[in-house]
């Protein structure tokens, strides 16, 4: 299983992040200081690094150009207290490739993790199959065991982004912001209501479900077994 | 600046009443420079008459009606009055043909009150030795003269000390009223909320400059507390909201973990459901201080607000279709770009999209709509369901404030606040209006004090 690194000077939300990834099968090294970190980051040794955009020494943001002026290309999830959309924008320029708040749900941080994995080890391709549900990615066409499924634009985005992590918990913060690309809290009952009509298209009565609720997180779809 | 202003002004007003103070003074001046020179000229007068009659008579009584007549004749100036009479009182020469009736023959000069002789004049009438009676008189011509002379200067230097006195008050009064107006400008953007704005001091240090130093001060005490109190909310959001989190992961754990079934099942879910609530909550009112304590200037760009309504409208409708409402646009498509932050804007609009579908019940209608303006473009989203009543509109503005039917409703209770937020960030106005029936709200996008 991929290794993941986490740097982050609080120790509380360090062991925190240790044990939550644990839970979701990563194993995770904690580092609290940016220097050391960014030299445990240059080792090659991790799949995917957490890192704080505020440290004491060399701040986040130092070590994410450091990283990418290495020409070291793992995903980089930053977390930090400051939540304004400026610095979100900072950390994401900068050249990390997801953002997130302090203080967040730890299984939201897992689950970002597994999706950001997810994206750089997806190779390019033209269809997206999940069991028997097939998107075409050209045609934007999504058939169920043979069916075709007619998408609007804005379903076939939600759909693709739901398939390419198949298998694996979305929730609905990280499909708002895939989705419609907006940081801000559009109230849960909005984006249920937009699965609750992708469900009634992909799963057709006498048809194996394949979009989950999953309970307190958010949702997932996966091949029926 | 109305002109009614100008002569309530204190300089006005202090201007006046010196130049009132004056004039009386000039007038004193003036009356007793009059009364000197009368009594002077009376006394001269007196003098020449008293001596008239001595060089009269120094003939004895035989020259002495040759030399009234020669008097007389010598007097081309016609300021002079002579009289001789017999000692029954009968004319026998002189330019005078009768004695003043009121006037005792004592030979002290005294001030005649005859119709044909000049008023004021002064005159004497004198028993001669051998019976006749001999009146002499002078003129007051020069008195009258005096006086209109003394009349005439007062009547221009006074009229000229009101004219010149109101013009100095008025010149006086403008440079304060202007600067009260200036006080006035920045005091009215203060009290619309603007963060920051200050009376303006100048370097005189007077009257003026020490009220406006204590406006100032008590503008900084009042924006410290309003910091205080906005950090200790959101300070208190961000405290709470940590170990909010460690409970909401242990009863995600725990819904995940055992194998809880039934009634305990629920109760965890239930718990779970409520932690989120408050989480949503705490959310919304950091969301609510991020933006106000915003400067993102920077982040403003020209933009369509007609793609930021079709987008909201795409993001709601589905929402609409389940909860049976209407959602219908009227966009105009030659509404003006903004200068504006498209993503907060985003978020403002889907809030008051959110609230209205929330408020309106099944088979009614919200509709979202884009009006052009003459001072911008204007975006409504109005429902038709209950409505605000007049009276609680302002507060459904506040934090926290949900109208009483609507408690049972999911939600932050924050979601206006947040619109009002964004809208005062952009220096955009938020109104509530009666949409007959139910509730219109309005984001004027032009800044604020155009309609003013």
């Amino acid at each position: 299983m991929a290794k993941i690194l986490a740097i982050e000077d609080d120790a509380t939300t360090g062991k925190e992040i240790v044990a939550e990834l644990a839970q979701s099968g990563f194993e995770t090294e904690w580092v609290a200081d940016g220097r050391e970190g960014l030299d445990r980051a240059l080792s090659g040794d991790f799949a995917a690094v957490i890192l704080d955009r505020l440290l004491p020494g060399v701040d986040g943001l130092a070590i994410v150009t450091a990283l990418r002026a290495e020409g070291i290309d793992i995903p980089v999830l930053m977390i930090s207290a400051l939540s304004d959309v400026d610095e979100r924008i900072r950390g994401l320029r900068a050249g990390g490739d997801d953002y997130m708040t302090k203080p967040f749900a730890s299984e939201e941080l897992a689950a970002r993790l597994e999706v950001l994995l997810r994206r750089r080890s997806a190779a390019p391709r033209s269809t997206l199959t999940v069991g028997d549900l097939e998107l075409d990615l050209f045609s934007r066409a999504a058939h169920r065991a043979g069916a075709e499924i007619r998408l609007m634009p804005t379903e076939f985005k939600l759909l693709e982004f739901m398939m390419r992590n198949s298998g694996q918990v979305l929730t609905r913060t990280m499909i708002f912001e895939a989705i419609w690309g907006y940081h801000f809290d559009p109230g849960t009952n909005l984006i249920d209501v937009h699965l609750g009509r992708m469900r009634r298209k992909i799963d057709r009565p006498g048809l194996a479900p394949m979009i989950h609720t999953i309970r307190g997180a958010g949702y997932e779809i996966r091949a029926p077994e | 600046m109305r002109p009614s202003e100008l002569w309530r002004t204190t300089p006005f007003r202090l201007t006046m009443m010196y130049g009132a103070v004056f004039a009386v003074a000039v007038l004193a001046l003036m009356g007793s420079i009059y009364q000197q020179t009368a009594g002077y000229l009376t006394r001269q007068i007196d003098g020449i008459v008293v001596s008239e009659v001595r060089s009269l008579t120094l003939g004895g009584a035989e020259h002495l009606p040759e030399r009234v007549t020669q008097a007389v004749a010598a007097d081309t100036r016609r300021i002079e009055y002579y009289g001789l009479f017999s000692a029954e009182g009968v004319w026998i020469g002189g330019n005078v043909h009768s004695l003043p009736p009121a006037l005792p023959i004592d030979g002290v000069p005294r001030a005649i009150r005859t119709p044909n002789l000049q008023p004021g004049s002064r005159g004497l009438a004198e028993r001669m030795p051998w019976g006749e009676i001999l009146f002499v008189g002078h003129d007051a011509l020069v008195l009258t003269e005096l006086r209109t002379i003394i009349v005439r200067a007062l009547a221009f230097s006074g009229g000229l000390a009101l004219v010149l006195g109101a013009a100095a008050a008025a010149v006086l009064s403008l440079r304060p009223l202007r600067r009260i107006d200036r006080l006035r400008e920045a005091s009215r953007a203060a009290l619309q909320g603007e963060v920051g704005v200050r009376l303006p001091v100048s370097r005189r240090r007077d009257e003026i400059d020490m009220l406006a130093g204590v406006a100032n001060a008590m503008m900084d005490e009042s924006e410290r507390l309003l910091w205080e109190v906005k950090s200790v909310g959101e300070n208190v959001a961000h405290d709470l909201r940590t170990p909010l989190n460690r409970l909401r992961a242990l009863l995600y754990r725990v819904s995940q973990e055992t194998k809880l079934a039934g009634p305990e099942r629920e109760m965890v879910d239930r718990a779970l459901a409520e932690t989120d609530e408050l989480l949503t909550r705490f959310r919304a009112l950091q969301r609510i201080g991020e933006i106000e304590r915003r400067d993102r200037i920077a982040f403003f760009e020209p933009m369509r607000l007609q793609s930021v309504l079709e987008h909201v409208v795409e993001l709601h409708e589905p929402s609409a279709e389940d909860r049976g409402v209407d959602l219908a646009t009227d966009i105009a498509q030659d509404a003006p770009e903004v200068r504006a932050d498209p993503t907060l804007l985003f978020e403002a609009v889907s809030n008051l999209v959110d609230n209205a579908l929330k408020f309106t019940p099944r088979g009614g209608q919200v509709r979202v709509r884009l009006t052009v303006r003459p001072e911008g473009p204007r975006i409504e989203v109005a429902d038709n369901g209950p409505g605000v009543p007049e009276a609680e509109r302002d507060a459904v503005l506040h934090r926290f404030y949900r109208v009483e039917r609507t408690r049972t409703e999911p939600g932050s209770g924050l979601g206006l606040s947040i619109v009002t937020a964004i809208a005062r960030l952009h220096h955009f106005t938020l109104a509530l209006e009666d949409a007959k029936p139910g509730l219109r709200v309005a984001l004027n996008c032009w800044p604020r004090g155009v309609e003013a």
